[in-house]
């Protein structure tokens, strides 16, 4: 008992004899802690290491992509049409600035609380304060070393900081050879200041083949190939291009050069820690080799300014359907659009109505050239070329209406079909049509592909062309056909509108005796010759027109061509046709000029087709105006042809 | 035990106390301590350079009558040459001078030539220097080109009291504007990573994309003139070779510089001539 009560009293004495059990309450909970924190602690670096990972490295981490300069754009012997020129640019990288910016703010604020200033400003305009001295200090060194007076936009200056630190912020910009040169040598070699090049487009040829080639305008989302690393990352774009018109738009992804960049490591103030983690230079954009032939594009051009009025050219090589010549005019300056084109040349160019393509975008009545059509269709229904036969006076009636006979004298008597041709006599062709009928003249031209785009290699071309027949003016009008409406449509007016390039097109393939020619812009020295569906013509018939369009050159209606010595081609053999349209502008009537043709006649090689607005209240006509553009660029295809093939040279950037 | 293990620790903890002092002294003391030891250092190299001068001179004394009467005759024809392109450098001038003033252009800006001794080469994979015996006492300045017979030899990177340090033109410190030989499109160089003892080299950018050369058909590449620093003219070195650059808008290339350059004994200084005030 003793002992027991000694061992009662002594029960105040820590004894590690038996459990207590509400200990082990305690130990279940620090076990279950434990457990909990463990797990917690293997499910983080176990289960969710990946996501910790790359959350980390996006907060770590930031991409710079750099686009690749885009690739060249030549002519079919190897001439530069659009090449790259480099452009200088003396930049600034705010992020190796960090200890700048910290010193000027300190000595900012030390010299506000100095003065005492009552209005003292935030810190986050104190740090702006800062950065603009810090900046500017280094634009007087720029400014000192090359002579120059020019100011720091502040507000430019933080949006940069705020969006693109990681970015060279562009001081100055299109430096000069010799300024480029003067900071290389002057500036140290590791300051934060730094000569940048990037790539801008240049023509040395100038401005030729304005809407073919098309512009190229600023992209702040340019994008990098597939494989390229840390797509999940910040990402920060330099400015890239993007193709607007022409060649530079519909081949974009071709000339487009692949986008380089570098991944860089950043401190938790977005400061670059150098050097990057990885880096892809960027790769140049493919060279593109059209099928234009500069030295004729350049005349072409020259043939249409001279005329003093709008217009377009055309020329393909017969053969294969490669476009030679793509002239519209007016046009733009693409010098304008480097680097941005600016408001004053945007209404200027609008203002002349220069936007358009008037090659493959301008919708004209074809004239008398359709009558090459009318012709044809009529062989293949059966007339006969030889018996078929009318006598002009001048007039005929067809029902109520008279149709007069536009071309020469108005009086041509009694005129076959070769001759109708050459002469371009309306009351010939009134009769041929109406004996032909419509639809089949509507067939003719259809096969012909004159009522649907050529497919070229272009955007925007258009989709308007319209070859009318009964079933159209019905749906579209509520109007039936009439036999004046067959009249009009037998030479090329009424509601026909066609394309300069569909009439090249037309040209070239009734020169091979087929349908349908595919126009190419792109030159392939192994490109097939075409060949479509013939036409259907008898060799006689096919050579009565062509006679017919011989006639037109040598005493017809662009005898022009042959009766002025200077307007000669000697040695080169021309078959073309005419064409004076009549259309109603919004200042009144005005004349479209046509002049389609091939040469040379017995081995038909090039194509051509020329259209020129006239003027309201002036007498254009298709003999008088367009034939001498074609006489030029075929006079120029006709040098080029004596010469020996050019070289090709490619000399990216030169 | 304790006071013996604390004084073999002694010197560690005098050595990490002088190492304090030395962060928390002020910048400017440290620029003064250290611009003091160069000065002081500075008359021990040129005391050394007199003394190799020394030596050269009696080594040459020791050289025969025969080899003497030799250099005499070559000096001669070498004086004979060199008058004859002086005269013809001064019609140059002359001419330039008459189609300067009929095109009304500003005077070029002159240069004060200043022969300086090399005291010290120094080489390594970081720099790429020499020292010079010419200081502030001549009125050398930063940036001033620094020029030998066979081209452009640097720039003054420091001046000191009786001694410069110039920063070799194979060192990538050193960037120049410069041009291929009968070419004006400027071309930018700079100064390679150059292990000692390797032969120097240095890089180019911005080359035209139409110039072609190989280590068979090297181009000379001189100074345009442009920079403002360099006169133009001046040989920096053979281009050897060069590569299309990825944008394609340029080639990059590597330039071989003359093996003189690690042997220098003498060198020109170009002082930049002030330009006296224009006359009221």
């Amino acid at each position: 008992m003793a002992n027991q009560g000694s061992e009662r009293v002594g029960g105040l004495v820590e004894t590690h004899k038996g459990y207590n059990p509400r200990i082990l309450f305690f130990y279940f909970f620090i076990a279950a802690i434990l457990l909990t924190l463990g797990g917690g602690l293997a499910y983080r670096q176990l289960f969710s290491n990946d996501r910790y990972h790359e959350a980390e490295k996006k907060q770590n981490q930031r991409r710079i992509l750099v686009p690749g300069p885009r690739g060249i754009i030549f002519d079919r012997t190897g001439r530069v049409l659009v090449g790259n020129r480099p452009r200088f640019a003396v930049t600034l990288y705010l992020d190796q600035l960090r200890q700048d910016f910290r010193a000027e703010y300190i000595k900012i604020r030390k010299a506000y609380r100095e003065a005492d200033d009552k209005n003292l400003p935030t810190i986050d305009q104190m740090q702006r304060i800062a950065r603009f001295t810090v900046v500017r200090r280094y634009l007087d060194q720029v400014n000192q070393v090359l002579g120059r007076h020019e100011e720091l936009d502040s507000d430019e200056l933080n949006k940069h900081f705020r969006q693109q630190l990681l970015l060279p912020y562009i001081l100055l910009d299109d430096l000069k050879a010799e300024e480029y040169a003067r900071l290389i040598e002057r500036l140290p070699v590791n300051s934060p200041l730094q000569v940048y090049t990037s790539s801008i487009r240049s023509y040395p040829l100038g401005s030729i083949a304005a809407h073919t080639l098309g512009y190229v305008t600023g992209n702040d989302d340019i994008e990098p190939s597939d494989n390229f690393p840390g797509a999940d990352l910040t990402t920060f774009k330099m400015k890239g291009t993007v193709g607007r018109e022409g060649i530079e738009s519909k081949f974009d992804a071709d000339l487009q050069g692949e986008t380089g960049g570098a991944i860089y490591r950043v401190d938790p103030s977005g400061y670059r820690v150098n050097p990057p983690l990885s880096k892809r230079q960027p790769v140049h954009g493919h060279d593109l080799h059209t099928s234009l032939d500069a030295e004729l594009q350049i005349v072409a051009e020259k043939a249409i300014v001279e005329t003093e009025l709008n217009g377009a050219a055309v020329a393909l090589d017969i053969r294969t359907g490669e476009v030679l010549v793509l002239a519209s005019k007016p046009d733009y300056n693409l010098e304008d659009f480097i680097p941005r084109l600016n408001h004053d040349k945007a209404k200027q160019i609008n203002d002349q109505g220069a936007w358009l393509n008037r090659a493959v975008s301008g919708i004209y009545p074809p004239g008398s050239t359709f009558k090459i059509v009318t012709s044809s269709a009529g062989l293949l229904a059966g007339l006969d070329a030889d018996k078929f036969s009318v006598d002009c006076t001048g007039s005929i009636m067809v029902g109520a209406r008279r149709f007069t006979c536009e071309n020469g004298h108005g009086i041509h008597g009694v005129i076959s079909l070769t001759e109708a041709i050459a002469e371009s006599c309306d009351s010939f062709f009134y009769q041929f049509g109406l004996a032909t009928g419509a639809e089949k003249i509507s067939a003719t031209a259809d096969r012909f592909h004159l009522d649907r785009p050529t497919g070229i290699d272009l955007p925007y071309e258009t989709k308007s062309m319209l070859i009318p027949d009964a079933a159209w003016k019905k749906s579209r009008r509520d109007e039936a056909w009439f036999p004046g409406d067959t009249a009009n449509m037998s030479i090329g007016q009424g509601f026909i509108g066609v394309t300069p390039l569909q009439m090249a097109c037309f040209a070239a393939s009734f020169a091979r005796g087929e349908t349908v020619t595919k126009p190419y812009l792109l030159h392939d020295p192994e490109r097939p010759a075409q060949h479509t569906e013939p036409i259907g013509l008898t060799p006689a018939q096919h050579a009565a027109i062509v006679q017919g369009m011989v006639g037109c050159v040598d005493h017809g209606t662009a005898k022009i061509l042959t009766t002025i010595p200077s307007m000669r081609i000697p040695g080169l053999t021309l078959a073309g046709k005419t064409g004076t349209a009549q259309v109603h502008g919004k200042d009144g009537n005005l004349n479209i000029a046509w002049f389609i043709c091939f040469a040379p006649v017995e081995n038909p090689k090039i194509a051509v087709a020329v259209v020129l607005e006239g003027n309201v209240g002036e007498e254009t006509g298709g003999g008088r105006n367009a034939g001498p553009v074609a006489q030029a660029i075929l006079k120029k295809w006709q040098d080029t042809q004596s010469r020996p093939p050019a070289p090709v040279i490619t000399i990216p950037g030169k | 035990m304790s006071a013996k293990r604390f004084d073999q620790a002694h010197p560690f903890l005098t050595l990490a106390l002088v190492f304090a002092a030395w962060l928390v002294v002020p910048t400017a003391v440290k620029r003064v301590l250290r611009a003091g030891f160069f000065e002081m250092q500075a008359p021990v190299e040129a005391s050394a350079s007199y003394i190799r001068d020394l030596q050269e001179f009696w080594s040459l004394k020791t050289r025969s009558k025969n080899d003497l009467i030799e250099a005499g005759r070559d000096l001669i024809h070498l004086n004979a040459a060199y008058e004859v392109r002086l005269q013809q450098d001064a019609d140059l001038r002359a001419q330039l001078e008459r189609l300067g003033r009929l095109l009304n252009l500003p005077a070029p800006e002159g240069y004060r030539a200043e022969a300086a001794r090399v005291v010290r080469r120094d080489f390594s994979g970081w720099w790429q220097q020499l020292v010079i015996r010419k200081g502030s006492n001549y009125g050398l300045t930063v940036g001033a080109p620094v020029i030998y017979a066979g081209g452009v030899v640097g720039r003054i990177r420091e001046v000191h009291a009786y001694t410069s340090v110039v920063e070799l033109i194979s060192s990538p410190g050193v960037r120049i504007a410069a041009c291929l030989e009968g070419d004006t499109r400027p071309i930018s160089y700079q100064g390679g990573i150059n292990p000692t003892l390797s032969p120097a080299r240095g890089e180019v950018e911005y080359v035209p994309v139409d110039v072609f050369v190989s280590p068979s058909a090297p181009r000379r590449l001189v100074t345009s003139g442009l920079g403002g620093v360099f006169p133009g003219g001046l040989t920096i070195g053979s281009l050897t070779n060069v590569e299309p650059s990825s944008d394609g808008l340029f080639k990059s290339g590597g330039v071989q510089l003359d093996a003189d350059l690690s042997d220098l004994s003498e060198v020109t200084v170009l002082v930049p001539e002030e330009t006296p005030p224009a006359a009221n």
